[in-house]
């Protein structure tokens, strides 16, 4: 039952080798891996919270980005309903403009018109005479060759004018 | 594929059984009576587990029941002068011819292996039937008064109780049978007297103990190289992240939390106890050469890091921790006149490190001596013929391969608690009393942590 009582070689070499185990790494192994281990979670966190901020960073900027997108698109807005006031204006101001010249000329045509029909009446009128003297005349002609016709109408004449 | 793997397994197994069992069958009818002898003499199971569990001045080759690795063997005898020869110089194989059969074969047997030096002769021998069996043993001619009292216990011993191998075990004396007789199969021999020198040899087990040594440098310093090379902190692959695994787990999970500021302090003693228990736990389940020693499982190699977790907790222990034991904090009638809590504190220094030491020991040689046995189970059940055999063989090779597969859990589950006690311990020693009753509370969440794995272990 050698296993129950401890040999006295297996217990120092035991010893001796645990001993020399233990000193080779505390001395070379543990404390550098630990260091490194240490080194690595601490640079992880690092990095956690640097993209963290990152992402923060990113939302804000994201955010004011948006946010300029909102004002400029009110103000592009704006604009399109200032540029739509400004063009029914415009349009308003040139159809009244046009409106106004179109009578002007209207008005000067209306005048020219009425010249010209009260030239043309005038015309017409000396025509008309010219052409009534003138049938007038022929009737005149035809009627007085006998002269018994000649006095009757010297006295019809003359009744007019006596009843005058 | 797995499955298909089994089922070959299985089919060789039979395959390689029944044949071999049924040629020893045939022999058996032609002289069964000879052949249940032979049975009775070779199996010897107890004898068996613990030659296979305990230590040994050569390393086993597969294979071979008569070839060992040999490994050097260092004495001091009687006279404190040193002596180191190879432990192939301590057995000879010869040739054994049975006389019933008329078969021969191999068998290791001691010899006395003499050294001279400044003309006075030394004789060693590995003894056998004595009582430090199996273990080197410096011999002396008997002198006249020895002779009588060696011929008065025979005397005693006639019609012996307490016999090996033919010849009873006398206190302070060694039996060494004749090498050449017992080739001839004639008991012949002489007592000698025996005196067992300091024994630093190294033994298999103190030849696992620097291989094991050896394999933890190398996965540890292996470790810092890859750190070394790649300076950019690199994150290891593989074994190497194992290994950094297991670092972080007993270090980030276990030390940190328990001995806070003073993790810095006991890790390097801490992470070398488990890296140092799991190597040799896992180790010892390989069979042949470079495992195959039950290092943990021997009690020598427990005691001592017992004993390490032990003076570490005590002779660094705080005046606090002290003071706990030799003046604890508990009603006056407990501690005063009769020092009753004193004598349970104290006693408990003791138990806590035995403790440690008897659950590794025990749940390693358990584990080790199971697997033997169901090893064992096949030549037990060949006496009861083929079929027997053959399916005695498949079963226990099945049940073999589940327990050494749970012998690795628990190569690591010891390799943990033993860790985590130690760690434990040595935070109770460590309890600074300015914190008081938070210090309390901890300490007692601390007891509280270290019954909970008592109870989860065994």
């Amino acid at each position: 039952m050698e296993l129950f009582t401890p040999d006295f070689g297996l217990v120092f070499w035991m010893f001796v080798a645990f001993i020399l185990l233990f000193l080779v790494l505390a001395k070379w192994g543990w404390p550098v891996i630990i260091k490194m281990m240490d080194k690595r979670a601490s640079t992880i966190d690092e990095g956690v919270e640097n993209a963290r901020q990152a992402k923060e960073q990113l939302d804000n900027a994201r955010a004011e980005a948006d946010r300029y997108m909102k004002e400029v698109m009110a103000k592009q807005q704006e604009m399109l309903r200032d540029a739509q006031k400004m063009k029914t204006e415009i349009i308003e101001q040139a159809r009244n403009e046009a409106a106004k010249v179109a009578q002007g000329e209207m008005d000067a045509a209306k005048v020219s018109i009425e010249q010209a029909r009260k030239q043309a009446e005038s015309q017409i009128r000396d025509e008309v005479s010219r052409f009534s003297i003138e049938i007038a005349e022929k009737m005149m002609r035809s009627q007085l060759k006998d002269t018994k016709a000649q006095t009757e109408l010297v006295n019809k004449m003359l009744d007019d004018i006596e009843k005058n | 594929m797995l499955k298909r793997i089994y089922i070959l397994l299985l089919a060789v197994l039979t395959v390689v059984m029944v044949p071999g069992c049924s040629k020893d069958d045939s022999q058996k009818v032609s002289s069964e009576l000879q052949k249940e002898e032979q049975n009775e003499e070779k199996m010897d199971v107890k004898e068996l587990i613990f030659e296979h569990l305990g230590d040994g001045y050569g390393w086993e080759v597969p294979f071979s029941h008569t070839t060992r690795m040999p490994l050097p063997v260092i004495v001091r005898a009687e006279d404190h002068s040193w002596f180191c020869f190879s432990s192939a110089d301590l057995t000879e194989s010869i040739e054994v011819k049975d006389p019933a059969t008329g078969k021969e074969h191999k068998q290791m047997v001691p010899v006395v292996k003499t050294c001279e030096r400044d003309g006075k002769q030394y004789r060693f021998v590995l003894a056998r039937i004595s009582t430090h069996k199996d273990k080197v043993v410096e011999v002396f001619d008997l002198s006249p008064e020895d002779q009588k009292k060696v011929d008065a216990e025979l005397a005693k011993h006639k019609e012996g109780d307490v016999v090996d191998e033919g010849m009873p075990v006398i206190d302070g004396y060694v039996y060494v049978p004749d090498a050449d007789a017992a080739a001839a199969h004639k008991v012949a021999g002489q007592y000698y007297k025996e005196y067992r020198p300091l024994d630093l040899s190294i033994t298999k087990d103190v030849m696992a103990l620097f291989i094991s040594v050896l394999v933890v440098i190398a996965m540890v310093l292996g470790l810092v190289g890859f750190y070394r090379r790649h300076p950019d902190m690199k994150a290891p692959r593989k074994g190497m992240g194992f290994i950094e695994l297991l670092v972080s787990f007993i270090y980030y999970d276990n030390i940190k939390p328990t001995l806070g500021e003073n993790s810095r302090k006991f890790a390097p003693y801490l992470l070398t106890v488990f890296f140092f228990i799991l190597t040799m736990n896992l180790l010892g389940l390989i069979v042949v050469f470079p495992g195959g020693a039950n290092l943990t499982g021997n009690i020598a190699v427990t005691l001592v890091l017992a004993v390490c977790t032990f003076v570490l907790t005590n002779v660094l222990g705080t005046k606090h921790y002290w003071k706990e034991i030799l003046w604890p904090d508990v009603p006056i009638w407990l501690k005063c006149p009769l020092p009753i809590m004193q004598f349970i504190e104290i006693f408990g220094i003791f138990t806590k490190p035995a403790a440690l030491a008897v659950r590794l020991f025990a749940n390693m040689m358990g584990g080790h001596m199971i697997v033997i046995t169901l090893t064992l189970l096949i030549f037990i059940f060949a006496s009861f013929g083929a079929a027997v055999a053959g399916s005695a063989a498949v079963v226990s090779i099945l049940f073999s391969v589940f327990m050494l597969a749970l012998d690795v859990l628990v190569s690591f589950i010891q390799a943990y608690v033993f860790t985590l006690l130690s760690t434990l311990f040595i935070a109770m020693a460590q309890e600074k009393g300015e914190h008081g009753e938070a210090g309390k509370e901890e300490e007692s969440l601390l007891h509280k942590e270290a019954e909970k794995i008592d109870s989860v272990k065994i």
